[in-house]
């Protein structure tokens, strides 16, 4: 990728819906081949950055290169490019399962070259071709989400935008998506996506932009990205009356704010030295250690700021 | 200017040939309603009332049979009801419950053609209706039942269609603004249906007051003009007049639409 242009680079997005800042000053990268990250949770601006990104919203600043080109100057050139999964089903409900990726395809040009093979290959590798002649109402929420990811594939674009692409399915049908999104980025495609499962972005992504109140507050690759944000280990401790008070006033003196709360525990993002002087704060108090994971770093997200 | 430009563009073609075939698909559904219904108006009106009124009606100082006046009537009628009802019940269950639209403009689709691509895929069905009108006209015609100039009718094709897409972009408006699929009854009732009555389709209009709302009714024009063309001394002073109402609407209505839409929609 060294030398190469991002395949898409957004420079200080920003956008206004309803009068609020929904997005202010957004910057993010993705290369060929790679899967980026797209995380922050509810009202953080991920939907909006990413419908600025595939030409629904039109940016109020900033600019948008696809290989160093701004796209403003030829968005149906752009658009050619892209393929877009949106979080809800859009199908034509008028047409078959095969029917809606040939529609598809004749939403594009230059016109996608022998569309009948090229849609007879989606159908098989998304296992949708026993399927192929029925209704996309009549599929399964797995299959669904599939035929979505087929339908953004037909003509052959270069950058795939996956929003939320697993939300409702089931444990399976998840895996089976991270299984098509890893063979779409080992072919190359470079893909934005936007989750709430953390699992699901640690797994997947190359690289994650997180934002929190439409800014970017992390960006780097998954691990790079907790050791900033949260340090390197997480103490998870009961908050009981006997400790709680002396832990958070600790906390506090040492200017960390306060502990990220999970029903009746709290956890701590703490790096190497600040575990040290904690368990040499309390050597009687009871508690486990932990790798950090993208689950603290949205409980830290939520807290006010 | 881009947003009228877009009519000509690929992308809202693109659009017309997926309504198309759709269409195509479900014809023997979709095509019989709208066929059926001014054939059997033209028996009811026509045979069925026309019997009462055999001395004629009076139009422009002639005294014309019943059924030739009522004739261009329902091609007019034919033209706004048809055109209106597609861009109203037809675009917005696409819009709100079937969610083509926002399938379409993940693609190199925008909503200019998603606007356009509606406007003139009513203005198509629109015109093939009214081409089978014409053609049960010409039967009556053959049997002795009317007396129109049939060698004009083909000039009333291209009339039709521009016609038909300043309804369209009517019928867009009330969708663009109706929450729901019930307040498009509002409208409907309000507006659709008294356009329909105040128009001289059906019958002429002599109150002075209805009279002079009509002038700004574009069916009327329309009605009256295909009158002149299939009657009268042919294209007249009606004629332009819809051509200035369908100008205006379509320069006004159209950029309207996609400012609307575009909030609805996009959430712009």
């Amino acid at each position: 990728m060294a030398g190469m242009p991002p395949l898409i680079d957004a420079h200080g997005l920003v956008k206004r819906l309803g009068g609020a800042l929904v997005v202010n000053g957004v910057d993010l990268q993705c290369h060929a081949g790679q899967v980026l990250g797209l995380l922050g949770p509810n009202g953080a601006g991920k939907t909006t950055t990413l419908r600025m990104l595939y030409g629904f919203l039109t940016a109020d600043a900033g600019v948008i290169r696809f290989e160093g080109s701004d796209v403003s100057r030829d968005m149906t050139r752009f658009k050619r490019q892209l393929g877009v999964c949106t979080q809800e089903d859009t199908f034509d409900g008028d047409f078959t399962v095969r029917e809606n990726l040939t529609i598809a395809a004749t939403y594009f040009r230059p016109r996608p070259t022998e569309v009948r093979r090229r849609v007879d290959e989606l159908l098989e590798r998304f296992a949708l071709a026993p399927y192929a002649g029925i209704k996309p109402d009549a599929l399964s929420g797995g299959f669904r989400r599939r035929l979505m990811i087929a339908r953004a594939l037909v003509h052959r674009p270069r950058l795939l935008f996956l929003d939320e692409p697993t939300t409702g399915l089931d444990p399976q049908a998840r895996v089976s998506v991270w299984d098509l999104v890893n063979g779409l980025r080992a072919e190359g495609l470079g893909i934005v996506l936007t989750t709430h499962y953390m699992d699901e972005a640690e797994r997947l992504s190359d690289a994650l932009t997180v934002l929190a109140r439409g800014k970017v507050v992390a960006q780097g690759t998954p691990k790079s990205v907790l050791g900033d944000m949260l340090g390197e280990h997480v103490v998870v401790m009961a908050a009981e009356p006997a400790t709680a008070p002396a832990v958070a006033a600790w906390l506090r003196s040492r200017g960390s704010g306060d502990p990220l709360t999970v029903l009746d525990t709290w956890h701590l993002p703490l790096s190497g030295e600040q575990l040290a002087d904690f368990a040499r704060a309390f050597p009687a108090l009871r508690y486990e250690v932990r790798p950090p994971n993208l689950d603290d770093l949205f409980l830290k997200l939520a807290l006010p700021s | 200017m881009k947003l009228m430009t877009a009519a000509f563009e690929w992308q809202s073609r693109a659009v017309v040939g997926r309504h198309l075939r759709v269409y195509l698909k479900n014809w023997h559904t979709s095509f019989l309603p709208p066929v059926m219904e001014p054939i059997t108006l033209l028996l009811a009106f026509g045979l069925g009332l026309g019997a009462y009124m055999s001395g004629g009606i009076e139009w422009n100082g002639r005294r014309l049979g019943y059924m030739d006046f009522v004739a261009p009537g329902m091609l007019a009628y034919a033209t706004f009801i048809t055109s209106i009802l597609q861009s109203l019940f037809g675009a917005f269950v696409r819009m709100r419950y079937q969610r083509t639209w926002d399938g379409q403009l993940t693609t190199q689709i925008e909503l200019r053609h998603v606007v356009w691509g509606e406007i003139l895929w009513s203005a198509v069905l629109t015109t093939s209706y009214v081409v089978i009108v014409a053609l049960v006209l010409s039967g009556c015609q053959v049997l002795g039942l009317i007396h129109l100039e049939l060698a004009r009718l083909p000039i009333a094709i291209p009339i039709v269609f521009v016609s038909a897409c300043a309804f369209a972009a009517l019928g867009l408006y009330f969708t663009a603004v109706s929450p729901t699929i019930d307040h498009i009854n509002l409208p409907l009732f309000l507006v659709v249906l008294p356009m329909g009555f105040v128009s001289s389709t059906y019958f002429p209009l002599t109150h002075p007051v209805v009279a002079t709302i009509s002038t700004v009714n574009p069916l009327y024009h329309l009605a009256e003009g295909l009158r002149d063309l299939l009657l009268g001394p042919g294209p007249g002073a009606h004629l332009a007049g819809l051509a200035v109402l369908v100008t205006l609407m379509l320069g006004v209505l159209v950029p309207l639409d996609m400012r609307l839409l575009r909030k609805r929609v996009l959430g712009d």
